[in-house]
């Protein structure tokens, strides 16, 4: 076998590999938020299909696979189509960046492998936040292509909360680059060994707890979750860019959005919470003497963190009511914005007197 | 004079809360409360089903006689009593008897009823009724154009225990179409 093709060959097999976690984890997740929503409201939540629900997901998704299929006459039917692939994809695709396990290296063939990481390029942050922000394109699209006023504008309006809160989530992101020195995201999760006290989130010289905050918050607002979900608000403005999707289309941007849940919860354990790093230095199983079983309690650990933060999504939505569109823009703008460029001078600050 | 009126000015608690979150921890605090100590209160319907009082305006029925003939004599009442014009009946003359008539056809559009029970009021001869079924979902809304023998049949399964003839109740009772010759004797 060629060089090019074993690589290939690697590489598939680390993508095929992620993109299954991922799969189940987004299926898993549909069930796992309408169970939590019903134990925080003394519900019950899915019950039916299967035994305690388990089969839910698969239920919902042969449901949708048999909707009917609408696009509305006088539709740009290419883009109307696009739409949801548009979401889909940027979603997906920042995974790739993504250190789930021990920064490992192992030669198979003169090709250095690293297990747990499908590309570690030195500007993994710039490139998810670069792809995060293609999302937007796809509802702006969706909502014009659908050729509705309705879908439109709030495809504006969906667009225009993205993007004030995408603004967010990348200052309060770069604290952490100013302290790592690097905008790779396993060298910023190797500089967090130690005990948790070396997260970023409590780091000295400045512990990035505001700016930790402002990325939940702003986290919570970019994937259209409660309480910012002004672009579904099918109570009050019967929903935005998607009115006039349907069935299966429909379906996909609720996958983008649940994808994009996990791979925020990714980057947030990865960045704020030492990601694959367990809160003591080293791991349990090497001290038992099984130091190549240790990537096991890493990946638990990051899986732990990864999946605190989406029950934390949840939690927010059992608790809290929507905004209102003038209140989610003031808060943004007004109040995150400056916190974020607050704790960007701070740290400087610190960084600069201290190294 | 100068207006005293000035902005609410936040004491330092109400920041300290404000900055804080503090309400949204509180209400964050007994959602997770919520979780720890689970209590579900909902009924849960498929398998849970609520008694419903006696007079529940449920699915319309017609009713037979404990003998088995319908009650219905096609009056049209219930139809011209019908605020929604669900009812339809076509009444046609028993053959042989050119003073009795019965409902030929029946039919009752479902999809425009309002469960208002005008039509049961209406009914001198008591041949409809209000049962206590609700659960008619469908998914075609052809299948709530009910006719006269899928009515019967909800009624013959709704009310098991049914009337004796008109004309063997009291002897005033029944006076309105039944040529009867003979008259029963009262009961006691």
């Amino acid at each position: 076998m060629s060089e090019l093709g074993l690589r290939l060959a690697i590489s598939l097999t680390q993508i095929g590999a992620i993109m299954g976690i991922v799969i189940v984890t987004v299926l898993l997740l549909t069930l796992a938020e309408r169970k939590v929503l019903g134990w925080m409201q003394d519900r019950m939540g899915p019950m039916e299909v299967g035994p305690y629900g388990i089969l839910q997901p698969f239920a919902d998704a042969i449901k949708l696979f048999f909707k009917e299929d609408i696009i509305p006459a006088g539709a740009n039917k290419l883009l109307f189509t696009m739409a949801p692939i548009i979401c889909l994809i940027p979603a997906f695709i920042g995974f790739a960046v993504i250190p789930w396990g021990p920064n490992w290296t192992f030669e198979i063939g003169g090709i250095t492998v690293k297990p747990f990481v499908i590309s570690d390029i030195n500007i993994g942050i710039l490139y998810i936040l670069a792809f995060a922000s293609l999302g937007a394109y796809g509802i702006i699209i969706g909502g014009w292509a659908s050729n509705s006023k309705y879908s439109l504008l709030g495809g504006l309006r969906s667009a225009a909360q993205i993007i004030s809160y995408e603004l967010n989530v990348g200052l309060s992101i770069i604290g952490i680059v100013i302290l790592a020195g690097s905008l790779s995201l396993v060298k910023i999760t190797d500089a967090q060994q130690g005990w948790f006290w070396h997260w970023y989130l409590f780091a000295l010289p400045a512990p990035q707890i505001f700016a930790f905050v402002v990325y939940v918050i702003s986290a919570v607002a970019e994937t259209n979750r409660v309480p910012f979900d002004l672009p579904e608000a099918e109570s009050e403005l019967v929903a935005g860019f998607f009115t006039e999707y349907s069935g299966l289309r429909f379906a996909f941007f609720f996958l983008a959005e649940y994808a994009n849940m996990v791979l925020v919860s990714c980057v947030a354990a990865a960045l704020f919470l030492g990601g694959w790093n367990a809160p003591y230095p080293g791991t349990i199983l090497e001290l038992l003497g099984l130091p190549s079983l240790a990537w096991i309690e890493n990946t638990m650990w990051f899986a732990v963190k990864t999946y605190s933060f989406l029950f934390l999504f949840f939690w927010l939505r059992a608790t809290l009511p929507r905004l209102r569109y003038d209140q989610l823009m003031k808060f943004g703008w007004k109040v995150l914005l400056p916190i974020a460029l607050a704790n960007i001078v701070v740290t400087s600050i610190a960084v600069f007197f201290t190294q | 004079m100068l207006s005293t009126v000035r902005s609410k000015r936040l004491s330092l608690s109400e920041w300290l809360k404000t900055i804080t979150f503090y309400e949204i921890l509180v209400g964050m605090k007994a959602t997770l409360s919520h979780v720890l100590n689970y209590r579900p209160i909902t009924l849960q319907y498929p398998h849970e089903k609520r008694t419903l009082p006696d007079n529940y305006r449920g699915m319309l029925a017609l009713l037979r006689y404990d003998d088995g003939t319908e009650k219905c004599v096609g009056c049209d009442l219930c139809e011209a009593a019908c605020p929604s014009r669900v009812i339809r009946v076509v009444s046609a003359e028993v053959p042989g008897e050119p003073t009795k008539r019965y409902s030929k056809e029946y039919y009752m559009d479902m999809t425009r009823c309002l469960f208002c029970g005008m039509c049961v009021d209406a009914c001198p001869v008591d041949a409809l009724g209000m049962t206590r079924e609700f659960e008619w979902a469908v998914f075609d809304k052809r299948q709530l154009h009910l006719n006269k023998q899928q009515l019967l049949a909800i009624g013959d399964r709704s009310f098991p225990i049914r009337e004796k003839r008109l004309e063997l109740q009291h002897p005033n009772v029944a006076f309105f179409n039944v040529p009867f010759t003979h008259v029963p004797p009262k009961p006691n």
